[in-house]
């Protein structure tokens, strides 16, 4: 009996824990393996040095940290992304490394997060004192916020890539910049989209989101958005992504609201279980649609759900698909890494591509004035579907950075607005189960 | 004699309730979300009853908590992937490779590593399996990396004419809607309860299996190897929950920690059902997914597992041996 209580009060104890955060829970676990599958990365870049002029003395690697998670359930794109900036940096070297540093070879040190914001803050301050120029990084809000606290201590700039929630930048941090547009604009450039897309065809929105902080700003900010265009969110729920095994119960009540449209953001598992669920229920609604939801702009989910993810709208930040430079980066990728790149690894690359520029003009490693060099940028080649250059504004939002509006038609992941960067007539209203 | 009239008040109770429910104005409105949270509750309770049913049936046995036995759940579900991703084998006729694959799976960690740490004290056991569960976990990262993958059965919206009648899937009860691969999950799992049953309670080696959980030096006596039996009965553990990833696979996601969601209900399944007990184990798995899914309908703005976690502590207080579970030592 005595036994049979430990065990409970065991049992009990680790339960709470993981209710609370079941991927912090058992990511934690995995953190000993850190450091260990950290490491054998570092020699990632240096067959590279041989390319610097023999005329200019060689010049030491300039490290860069990139911090995503590579492990736990965000793994696949956590890993996608970390290639992505693997990529970008052999680019870079082979082309000769930093021109203003004589030719000095850039060097990627990848760290994993395992998703849960502590492991990549120590991870953050191990990079840190490895003597990285920038960091790049996270995919999660949560995560990004402790870097990001981080970064702004010890005076390192960190690029992120991927992590929309607003308040990371709210802090007056002068060190952190952001490619990626925020929750608000997620949110605003979503409720837009949906104006532009339907007029006053879309009057109420039940809207299924991420109860973390990822899927609650870009919630609100629809919302707040959304009511200037007349439309309402009438029935909000909000769900834990890491838990879910079966979205169908919130996808009914979500359709029993009788919406003109259901909204989804969220990550990819969680994004599949809702599209799953909408079309087994075959809702009612004139269309679903993500707003920064993970899957639905992505060629896996195409390949993945087949005939069931046509007519699946998204708002997300994407890579400008019209381009034929973005084109060939495509390839590059799936050639060297074996499955197709997604914008988040695009926005890895990219954020890779905006620090050699700093460094470029900066001609110095020194993390103060990359820092300096950053918040000078104005980088207009680059590679996302954004109206104009990235460059960031006093606190280190790239003021350029926009949505766009794709849907799945015929098996294709197309541009439909905004209508500059249209590839093909948006179907509205539509769904895969409605048009059959 | 007060028993029976205990009972009938709780069902007279119950009709209220469920008149009263029908007759408000409530009900109209939420009707069809009502069918699917109970469906939904009820389908997917079937599979954390296998779940948990192997889960118990390790602890009943061997004394060992296993915090495996979701990344074994996960080979399951990457075993029946890659047959039906690399050779087209259905993952309903996958189960008669995947179920002994788990078992063999099953009994070569306790054969080589669990039977080490037997006498060991309860931490050593927990430290032990919890890094089986993380070797599991980023073997699959390592061999087929963190990208879900998921796949669509071709005869899913199918309609199947089956003499009598015919069943046009998914199906339409009270506007809730069931799907053919969670129907299947939910009646494999069950059948496969009833199995586990018999062989616990109607066969020779259930007899053994059962003399080896309440008496180990007892059995030893009378001739019974509990070393193997212990293999054996981990073996059927890993094979349990083995069927149930193969079950999830085709409506589920295919990642390495797709298995260990299941992993912290499993246990409150076993803890509610009672320790070691399979009728336990099933009718806990149906509790907790119907709780799950209620909580979803009534508490909005919550984690789902949070009724879960109130009833867990509810049965903790009243019932600490579980629904099932006899009173122990």
């Amino acid at each position: 009996m005595r036994k049979i209580t430990i065990y409970l009060s065991l049992l009990l104890s680790l339960a709470l824990i993981a209710t609370a955060c079941v991927s912090d829970a058992e990511e934690e676990t995995t953190t000993t393996t850190t450091t260990t599958t950290a490491a054998p990365t570092d020699t990632t870049a240096p067959a590279a040095t041989d390319t610097t002029e023999g005329t200019t003395e060689p010049a030491g690697p300039v490290l860069i940290g990139s911090i995503h998670p590579l492990t736990g359930g965000l793994a696949g794109a956590g890993s996608r992304m970390d290639n992505g900036a693997k990529m970008a940096v052999e680019e870079i070297n082979a082309a000769g490394g930093i021109a203003s540093l004589g030719g000095a070879p850039l060097e990627l040190l990848s760290a994993d997060s395992t998703g849960a914001a502590e492991v990549g803050q120590s991870e953050a301050e191990r990079l840190i004192g490895e003597g990285v120029s920038a960091i790049i990084g996270t995919y999660q809000s949560a995560v990004t916020s402790n870097v990001a606290a981080i970064a702004e201590r010890d005076g390192v700039p960190l690029v992120i890539d991927v992590a929309v929630d607003d308040s990371i930048l709210d802090q007056g941090y002068t060190n952190v910049f952001r490619i990626q547009p925020n929750a608000t604009s997620m949110g605003a450039g979503g409720a837009q989209f949906l104006s532009e897309l339907a007029g006053d065809e879309i009057q109420t929105v039940a809207y299924l989101h991420d109860d973390t902080g990822f899927g609650v700003s870009v919630a609100d900010a629809f919302e707040a958005a959304a009511a200037e265009y007349g439309i309402e969110v009438t029935t909000r729920i909000p769900y834990p992504p890491f838990e879910v095994t079966d979205l169908t119960t919130e996808m009914s009540q979500a359709a029993a609201a009788s919406p003109d449209v259901i909204v989804v953001t969220g990550y990819y598992n969680d994004g599949l279980l809702a599209a799953r669920a909408a079309a087994d229920l075959e809702v009612d609604v004139k269309a679903v649609i993500g707003i920064a939801q993970g899957a639905y702009h992505t060629p896996q989910f195409v390949a993945d759900f087949g005939a069931d993810a046509e007519l699946f709208f998204n708002s997300n930040y994407h890579f400008n698909s019209s381009d034929p430079k973005v084109q060939d980066v495509l390839e590059s990728f799936e050639a060297a890494y074996g499955e197709p790149m997604d914008t988040e690894a695009m926005l890895s690359y990219q954020a890779i591509y905006v620090i050699a520029d700093a460094l470029e003009r900066a001609g110095s490693a020194d993390p103060a004035d990359v820092r300096a060099a950053l918040a000078e940028t104005n980088l207009s080649d680059h590679f996302m579907a954004y109206p104009g250059p990235i460059t960031f504004d006093e606190t280190g939002e790239n003021v350029n950075a926009q949505p766009v509006l794709m849907q799945v038609i015929d098996g294709a992941v197309v541009q439909v607005l905004p209508l500059d960067l249209r590839e093909a007539e948006p179907v509205f209203p539509g769904t895969s189960w409605s048009s059959n | 004699m007060r028993g029976r009239l205990r009972k009938a008040a709780w069902a007279a109770l119950a009709i209220v309730v469920a008149v009263l429910l029908t007759q408000s104005t409530w009900w109209e409105t939420n009707q069809t979300v009502f069918a699917q949270a109970v469906v939904s509750g009820l389908l997917i309770g079937g599979v954390y009853s296998l779940v948990a049913m192997g889960l118990s049936l390790v602890f009943g046995v061997l004394d060992i908590i296993n915090f495996a036995h979701g990344a074994l759940m996960t080979i399951g579900i990457y075993a029946s992937y890659l047959l039906f991703d690399n050779y087209g084998i259905d993952p309903y006729v996958s189960l008669l490779i995947t179920i002994p694959l788990l078992f063999v799976v099953g009994v070569g960690i306790q054969r080589f590593a669990i039977n080490a740490v037997m006498d060991a004290p309860v931490h050593n056991q927990l430290l032990l399996t919890l890094g089986i569960a993380i070797v599991i976990e980023n073997l699959a990262l390592v061999l087929f990396t963190g990208t879900p993958r998921s796949i669509e059965l071709s005869y899913a919206r199918n309609e199947f004419d089956l003499g009598l009648f015919s069943l046009d899937f998914p199906i339409r009860l009270f506007g809730a809607v069931i799907t053919l691969p969670k129907l299947i999950a939910f009646a494999v799992a069950v059948l496969l309860a009833a199995v586990l049953y018999v062989l616990i309670h109607r066969t020779q080696l259930g007899t053994a299996i059962r003399a080896a959980a309440q008496e180990p030096e007892g059995a030893e006596m009378v001739g019974i190897d509990v070393r193997r039996i212990y293999m054996i009965t981990f073996g059927i553990g890993a094979a349990c929950v083995g069927a149930a990833g193969a079950l999830v696979m085709p409506f589920l996601f295919v990642s390495p920690t797709a298995g260990a969601t299941f992993n912290i209900i499993a246990f409150i399944v076993v803890v509610l059902g009672g320790m070691g007990s399979i009728p336990g184990a099933l009718v806990g798995g149906l509790v907790i997914g119907l709780t799950q899914e209620m909580t979803q309908l009534f508490v909005s703005g919550s984690s789902k597992l949070m009724g879960v976690f109130v009833v867990f502590l509810a049965v903790l207080l009243v019932r600490p041996q579980g629904l099932f579970g006899k009173v122990q030592r």
